[in-house]
């Protein structure tokens, strides 16, 4: 008995062995340099995060490429794929055929944008015309590879809620809002003498926490917490501290409503009239429907959004789709990506995830201008077109390499700081001591 | 082993050292005299390097994935090196010194510290009476003991994200019913001690039963007649339990604690996700940033790989240093406690008699004895 029992498991390792010979056999089989059709199969992995709305896609494609298949993960957060993609490029293997980075997460990837395909070589200069043209320059590197496709952008609006608004007794119409906030020329200063109006007549917050207002101020900026020849520039940067002291002032009249970022209280906070504004890139308004609805609420909620934004027009985020050198299928992945930024694609993505695609041609579509379920939520509003005039004027920002660190670990505690009662000097230095420390780069 | 080993070798080598004493051998000599060398020399070699065979497989799995990542990771840990762009300049002890004088890293020691000793010891001494419960006549038996390994079989990601719900600052459960009380609501996210006394909370939550059933098990085996022989002698319930019960288990109580020191000094999963939307993690400013989190911060979002490699090691000479304090305290504890357990013990005690008693001891026991003296 014993004597048949190993032998059953020797046989079994064996053929597991055998198995995954042929398995490595065929995988490495495949890469040939032939186009996928039904004869030569071909499997794309794609990695993408949080809600880009191309899973309805990826079946058309297949249906419409006999031969390639799709494997698709998608990873909840942004701050996930990043540790993801690091770990794999650290590791050098494991990483997909197609993958999604994020603009936040460019100062890394560019220092290491040799091991991204240049897409030129499959023929990104015939089709750049596509894209807004800031969009296409974050997406080339130092020596003018093209390492992305661009899907999504982050033009910043402002959600406020217009029962809040009525009931403080201030103008609740979304074009009379704009108007309040100072139209065109808003500036922040506007934004938080209106919010201390609002602050008096209430008692309640007019936002709901400094850390997305901070990083709009700053993102709005010509350079941010880096110089554009990649030098780091916080201390002494009065651009900064002066943007800094109007939120420290803000952030001491009451105007903050100390909510924890990405939570706000599992979407509560946006029903019980703790604040009446928040600052809103496109991918955000997700964020904002799912809160309410995780927490109860509905379209009735009061939520809208405007047609202004303070300091000007700025972006926040957005995505690309790469290919890793590491693929072996550069051919049919840039295909592929290809394919997802086209217009259509890209119409059919805004109108299931609200991301707002940054082809000029998906931007002014009747899909992303008309009405879809995203306005329905927020009180009828234009999404799509409030969007494409946010996106107006826009200027890239260089992000260094460690850009979404001293945003995270740097002025994330210092603007919960600022929540919390802190005076603006005293953050400002913490938040410097703690650069030091961390001796970021 | 011996058993399995020796009856081919025996023979052989014994054949093989008679042959050269006698010369003229008897005809057989010439012709098997070759194999039967080899044979010999098999048998030998299988009687020295068997042993070695046999344990072989855990060596080389344990270079493999033990050895080698720890050696590879000192080699990271003194080079400058950056998680993505790799090796960078051969830096000698510098991201040592530099860690050494870090106050983050510094911050995370006195958190991974301070969350070990308010989860260790108040489940330690939970785990020892709910074992003691566990150990009178109740009925349903398994029903309770089960019962106190369930919160065991839960993930602990689950288990974080049920916690971190309830220790919400604005809308979690247990503010609110603070501020039901008219208390003030407590920053248990924000707040270093509240926040050690969360996390603290769900790993005893999760290991409390589980420390308890392995106390129960080192409890019922302390034979009952102690227990009726000093009930006779007029001892309490209270007098038995600390007279009796508490010494007998000592053994079974160093094996729980230094498994609780090693499981806590490596805390991650909970301070992680306890609270996922912090932009730091371990809390705004580092509240609850455990060494394990921290070097994962260093890794992996600031991409300093060489000094996060420096943690790991400073880590590992940490967990050594207190595993040998712990290693001095269970000898000295369980020579200590040699006169409790075992039979000869218990018969030495049952006389009354010291002489007999320290007769009955194993030598390693006297040895260890004398050295104390």
């Amino acid at each position: 008995m014993k004597f048949s029992r190993h032998t059953r498991t020797a046989t079994a390792v064996a053929g597991a062995a055998a198995f995954a010979l042929l398995a490595v056999g065929c995988s490495s089989g495949a890469s040939s340099a032939e186009p996928a059709s039904s004869d030569n199969p071909v499997t794309l992995t794609v990695t993408t995060f949080n809600t880009m709305g191309f899973d309805d896609l990826y079946k058309q494609y297949e249906s419409e490429h006999p031969g390639i298949t799709i494997n698709a993960t998608n990873i909840d957060t942004g701050g996930n794929a990043l540790t993801d993609w690091k770990t794999k490029q650290a590791a050098g293997a494991g990483l997909p055929d197609v993958q999604a980075v994020e603009e936040g997460w460019l100062g890394q990837v560019m220092a290491v944008s040799d091991s991204f395909t240049d897409l030129g070589e499959y023929g990104a200069a015939d089709i750049k015309d596509r894209w807004i043209p800031w969009k296409m320059d974050q997406a080339t590197d130092a020596e003018g590879r093209v390492i992305g496709f661009g899907t999504d952008i982050g033009p910043v609006g402002l959600c406020y809620n217009k029962d809040l608004f009525e009931k403080a007794g201030l103008p609740s119409d979304r074009t009379e809002v704009a108007e309040l906030l100072g139209g065109e020329n808003s500036t922040w200063a506007d934004y938080f003498e209106t919010g201390k109006k609002y602050q008096k007549a209430t008692g309640k917050a007019w936002y709901d926490q400094s850390g997305f207002v901070w990083n709009s101020m700053v993102n709005q900026l010509p350079e941010g917490y880096y110089k554009a020849d990649g030098s780091l520039s916080i201390e002494g940067n009065t651009a900064l501290s002066e943007r800094w002291g109007e939120l420290a002032d803000g952030a001491a009249a009451g105007l903050s409503s100390a909510q924890t970022q990405w939570d706000w209280g599992k979407g509560q906070a946006f029903l019980d009239g703790s604040f009446a504004t928040m600052v809103c890139p496109g991918w955000l308004l997700g964020n904002l429907k799912g809160g309410i609805e995780a927490a109860g609420g509905d379209g009735d909620s009061g939520w809208d959004f405007a047609d202004v934004f303070p300091g000007g027009p700025t972006n926040w985020g957005g995505t690309f789709l790469t290919v890793p050198t590491t693929s072996k299928h550069p051919a049919e992945a840039a295909e592929l990506a290809k394919w997802l930024t086209s217009a259509k694609s890209q119409v059919e993505a805004f109108q299931s995830a609200g991301t707002f695609p940054s082809v000029l041609e998906a931007q002014t579509d009747p899909g992303v201008t008309g009405s879809n379920e995203m306005s329905e939520f927020l009180n009828d509003a234009p999404v799509g077109e409030i969007l494409a005039s946010r996106a107006q004027g826009i200027k890239a920002q260089f992000k260094g390499s460690n850009d979404s660190v001293i945003q995270e670990q740097v002025f994330g505690p210092a603007t919960i700081a600022l929540d919390k009662g802190t005076d603006g000097k005293t953050a400002w230095n913490d938040a410097l001591t703690t650069l030091k420390n961390l001796d970021l780069k | 082993m011996t058993s399995t080993i020796s009856p081919p070798s025996g023979p052989a080598q014994q054949n093989g050292r008679r042959d050269p004493e006698s010369p003229g051998g008897r005809g057989t000599g010439p012709v098997t005299r070759p194999r039967r060398e080899w044979r010999s020399k098999l048998g030998a070699l299988d009687v020295k390097a068997s042993p070695y065979l046999y344990i072989a497989p855990f060596f080389i799995l344990f270079a493999l994935v033990g050895l080698f990542p720890l050696v590879y990771t000192f080699v990271v840990s003194i080079n400058d090196w950056d998680l993505l762009s790799g090796a960078g300049e051969w830096v000698g002890l510098q991201n040592y010194a530099i860690e050494l004088k870090d106050p983050y890293f510094w911050n995370s020691l006195f958190n991974t510290f301070s969350i070990f000793m308010l989860s260790a010891i108040p489940q330690l001494i939970a785990a020892t009476f709910i074992a003691a419960i566990l150990d009178q006549n109740l009925r349903g038996k398994t029903f309770w003991r089960m019962g106190v390994l369930l919160p065991y079989v839960v993930t602990p990601v689950a288990v974080t994200l049920i916690f971190s719900s309830a220790f919400d600052e604005k809308y979690g459960l247990i503010n609110n019913l603070l501020q039901m009380l008219n208390l003030d609501a407590i920053g248990w996210k924000s707040e270093v001690f509240p926040s050690h006394i969360a996390i603290a909370s769900m790993v005893n939550w999760r290991w409390t039963g589980y420390n308890a059933l392995i106390l129960l098990a080192a409890m019922q085996a302390v034979p009952r007649d102690l227990h009726e022989s000093a009930s006779l002698d007029g001892a309490g319930s209270f007098r038995r339990f600390f007279s009796i019960t508490l010494p007998s288990i000592r053994p079974t109580m160093i094996f729980v604690i230094i498994t609780a020191t090693v499981g806590g000094l490596q805390i991650f999963t909970e301070p992680k996700l306890f609270n996922p939307s912090s932009s730091t993690l371990g809390g705004p400013n580092r509240e609850y940033q455990t060494t394990v989190l921290y070097l994962w911060d260093l890794a992996f979002n600031r991409g300093d790989f060489g000094k996060a490699s420096a943690v790991a090691w400073l880590l590992f000479i940490i967990i050594i240093g207190v595993g040998l304090i712990n290693f001095f305290i269970s000898r000295s504890i369980a020579s200590a406690g040699a006169t409790s357990p075992g039979k000869t013990a218990r018969a030495a005690r049952r006389a009354a008699n010291k002489n007999i008693q320290r007769s009955g001891h194993s030598p390693a026991a006297h040895d260890s004895k004398e050295h104390r003296r």
